[in-house]
């Protein structure tokens, strides 16, 4: 059986996305990639990952939609960490109320990412 | 051709109107089948040029990552980092490439902080692009300087504040505003000293962004706002109480209850509201004492301090404005005078219907 944890990135920003995958994967994790939510849940549904990366602001299918449906529909209990900006601290309260796990405010330091990762994922 | 030339045989017996029309018929559609060939002519280079643009944001994108992964412990570039600064710099020369090598710098700049996020500032003086964003601050149309500022923000460019302050008075507000958010970013409440010289009015939107950049700074050492308390910009003014209230200025309480006595009404207003704030509450006796010559809505400001700071001993202050010609008044009093619960009085309901329809 293979150890590899897999992590879904919700992430509409491609090169902060492809910064976090490179970090990741050194780190050992196997990433899967959305632009947006609904690439987001489809990833999910068919990977069944160990941790959920999603931002909150993304095109079609908004992160609190993608926690909504983890929590509410798949029954998933995935952690679940959030990406926010300055100025969304009540979307972040909802985030926590649908279930998410951790947040990060942006801009935020990979480093303490990987931290916060490794805190959940032991 | 000769079907052609009867039609303009026959146009010629017409009236002069009906010829009119007609060529007026025919230059616009002329003027129409020009512009529909202009527009797609234009669609199609717009499109070209995105697919363009996403092609060298992919492989800047990708560069980018992989200079910020290739660096080591040392201050210096590593031979890697120097291979893909070098490939760079060959494109920053060319304005259409050197506009997207910005941008995919800034898109990633301003989610990232910590090192990396200093990598890329370093990137950015490395690869030229800050004598780019210096010769936009020269530009005399005035959105290329808010541009200039604004990528010195994002990159934390420190040592050209100077140069950057030279537009605190400039006649366009977004310039001024990103004039203001560069000092505060990146001085914290040293920035505010441009306060000292600002001579137009500070909107209440750059309040609120200023205050929020400060907050996101937690930068401890907060600067000596009474200067700013007793400056002539009145805009100025109202920031200053802002901050005080925000930062608990209990320092500022002799210049906050002079300026009880502003000539505009409202820095009154926001005077009252901070010192309610700040719990000054000397300023009572002196409010107290002029109610009647202040405005309505200073009253009422007045009235919300009272509302947590009520005696006994103002009830015969109370009694004498409970008939005020302002409802709002009339109801702030009576709140008032109920939660001090005299015993004595006692309003029934008649009484209380009275006062408020009155």
């Amino acid at each position: 059986m293979s150890t590899i944890k897999k992590i879904v990135l919700a992430e509409d920003n491609s090169v902060l996305s492809l910064l976090l995958k490179f970090r990741l994967e050194k780190e050992g994790y196997k990433l899967f990639m959305a632009l947006d939510g609904k690439q987001a849940i489809e990833l999910i549904e068919e990977h069944n990952p160990e941790l959920i990366l999603t931002d909150i602001m993304m095109p079609f299918v908004s992160g609190l939609e993608v926690i909504s449906h983890v929590r509410n529909k798949l029954n998933m209990q995935t952690p679940i960490i959030v990406f926010s900006s300055s100025g969304q601290e009540e979307i972040v309260l909802k985030a926590f109320d649908l279930g998410a796990n951790d947040f990060m405010s942006k801009p935020f330091s990979p480093h303490e990412l990987v931290i916060r990762i490794k805190r959940l994922l032991i | 051709m000769n079907d052609n030339l009867h039609i303009f045989e026959s146009l010629k017996h017409y009236p002069l109107t009906i010829q009119f029309v007609w060529g007026l018929s025919c230059v616009f559609f002329i003027f129409i089948v020009l512009l529909t060939i202009y527009l797609k002519y234009l669609r199609n280079h717009l499109r070209v040029n995105e697919k363009i643009e996403a092609k060298y944001q992919e492989v800047y994108e990708s560069h980018l990552v992989t200079y910020l992964y290739a660096g080591n412990d040392d201050k210096v570039f590593s031979p890697e980092q120097q291979v893909i600064i070098n490939e760079l710099k060959k494109d920053v020369a060319d304005p259409f490439k050197r506009k997207i090598i910005i941008s995919t710098l800034l898109k990633l700049r301003s989610e990232i902080s910590g090192e990396i996020g200093e990598s890329i500032d370093k990137l950015f003086i490395k690869l030229g692009l800050l004598r780019y964003s210096l010769a936009k601050l020269r530009n005399k149309k005035w959105d290329v300087i808010a541009t200039g500022i604004r990528e010195l923000t994002q990159f934390k460019i420190k040592a050209v504040h100077k140069m950057v302050l030279n537009n605190i008075n400039h006649p366009k507000r977004e310039v001024r505003k990103e004039m203001q958010l560069y000092l505060v970013h990146l001085y914290g409440f040293n920035g505010l000293e441009f306060l000292n010289v600002l001579e137009t009015p500070l909107s209440e939107w750059d309040q609120i962004q200023l205050l929020e950049i400060l907050q996101l700074n937690n930068d401890t050492h907060v600067a000596d706002i009474k200067p700013w308390l007793n400056s002539s910009n009145d805009s100025i003014v109202i920031f200053a109480l802002k901050l005080a209230k925000v930062y608990n200025q209990l320092e500022a309480k002799e210049e906050l209850i002079t300026l009880l006595n502003h000539k505009s009404e409202d820095v009154r207003i926001n005077v009252i509201s901070a010192l309610s704030h700040l719990h000054l509450f000397e300023a009572k006796t002196i409010l107290k004492n002029n109610f009647s010559e202040r405005s309505e809505e200073e009253q009422i400001a007045f009235l919300k301090m009272m509302e947590n700071v009520y005696e006994a001993s103002d009830k015969p202050f109370l009694l004498e404005h409970v008939h005020h010609k302002n409802s709002e008044i009339r109801l702030s009093i009576m709140e008032i005078l109920k939660n001090i619960n005299f015993e004595e009085y006692t309003l029934d309901e008649a009484d209380i219907k009275k006062m408020l329809t009155a």
